[in-house]
């Protein structure tokens, strides 16, 4: 018997801290159950639902996601320099990544503006009440992010992370990936199916 | 090694935005039904496993968590589609 073969084991740990994982099932689960509630709202009210839904900018919601699928991959390569020992093109990815969060809010708040200007309120009618909601929820999400991304930046510049130690970088990713996944069932929902 | 990966994150950057601009598409060019709601929410759960899969990195874990968010976009996909099917 060959003692020199050694059992490999093919899969990896978690990225990041195990607990960003605890808390992206928990925010995934609260927005589920959210999801549901509104798909199951609109049965009720499915006209109501369809007209509203017509009122908003499909364009605006496809290049909101768009900036959001790109940041993703911003991060995505910010988490690939870090590995390669390349903590200043890490952190221009994640600033990269900020810009594209920025972008996103600044598209967002257009979005909200234009139906507070039309006298859109969160109680005009069910539908508006959940599109005003679960979108402020999850902008909410993308400033935490935003600000997340910011710290680990700063420590980016202050040389904290690198090849071997990157655990923070990978945690952040993992939020941000989070945020997007949230909106990958946010935009259909909302701006699409009727 | 890297670059190779690199190369292959933007390929998935590149799927995911033509996914996207092919959801625009169904929601501008069709106007209802049960066929566009149950396409674009079999969209969401590609878009959503090429997310977790190769930009989370849950590709390379174990089955257990991969398993968890593909549940989760079958579930949630499949709650939807009742009440729309209703």
């Amino acid at each position: 018997m060959n003692t020199n073969i050694t059992l490999v084991n093919e899969t990896e740990d978690l990225p990041g801290d195990f607990a960003i994982w605890i808390f992206i099932l928990a925010e995934m689960l609260v927005f589920g159950v959210m999801f549901i509630v509104y798909a199951f709202a609109r049965s009720n009210q499915i006209d109501v639902f369809n007209t509203s839904q017509l009122t908003l900018s499909r364009g605006l919601g496809t290049l909101n996601t768009i900036i959001l699928i790109t940041s993703s991959y911003f991060v995505v390569r910010s988490v690939s320099a870090i590995k390669s020992n390349n903590s200043k093109q890490s952190a221009h990815w994640l600033i990269g990544t900020i810009l594209m969060g920025g972008m996103f809010v600044a598209v967002k708040l257009w979005e909200f503006n234009q139906k507070f200007s039309a006298g859109i309120t969160l109680e005009t009618n069910d539908f508006y009440m959940f599109y005003l909601t679960l979108t402020f929820f999850h902008l909410m999400h993308v400033l935490m992010g935003m600000i997340i991304l910011a710290c680990i930046v700063y420590k980016l510049k202050n040389g904290v992370y690198s090849a071997q130690e990157h655990f923070g970088v990978e945690t952040g990713a993992s939020f941000w990936h989070m945020v997007d996944l949230l909106w990958i069932i946010l935009f259909p929902l909302i701006y699409i199916i009727r | 090694m890297n670059t190779q990966l690199n190369r292959f994150a933007t390929l998935i950057w590149l799927t995911l935005v033509m996914l996207t601009i092919g959801t625009f598409l169904i929601g501008e060019e069709v106007s209802a039904g049960k066929t566009v709601m149950l396409s674009v929410l079999v969209i969401s759960l590609i878009k959503g496993q090429l997310i977790a899969n190769y930009f989370m990195g849950l590709r390379y874990v174990g089955w257990l968590w991969r398993g968890v968010i593909l549940g989760y976009f079958v579930i949630v996909g499949s709650m939807i589609a009742i009440a729309y099917l209703n």
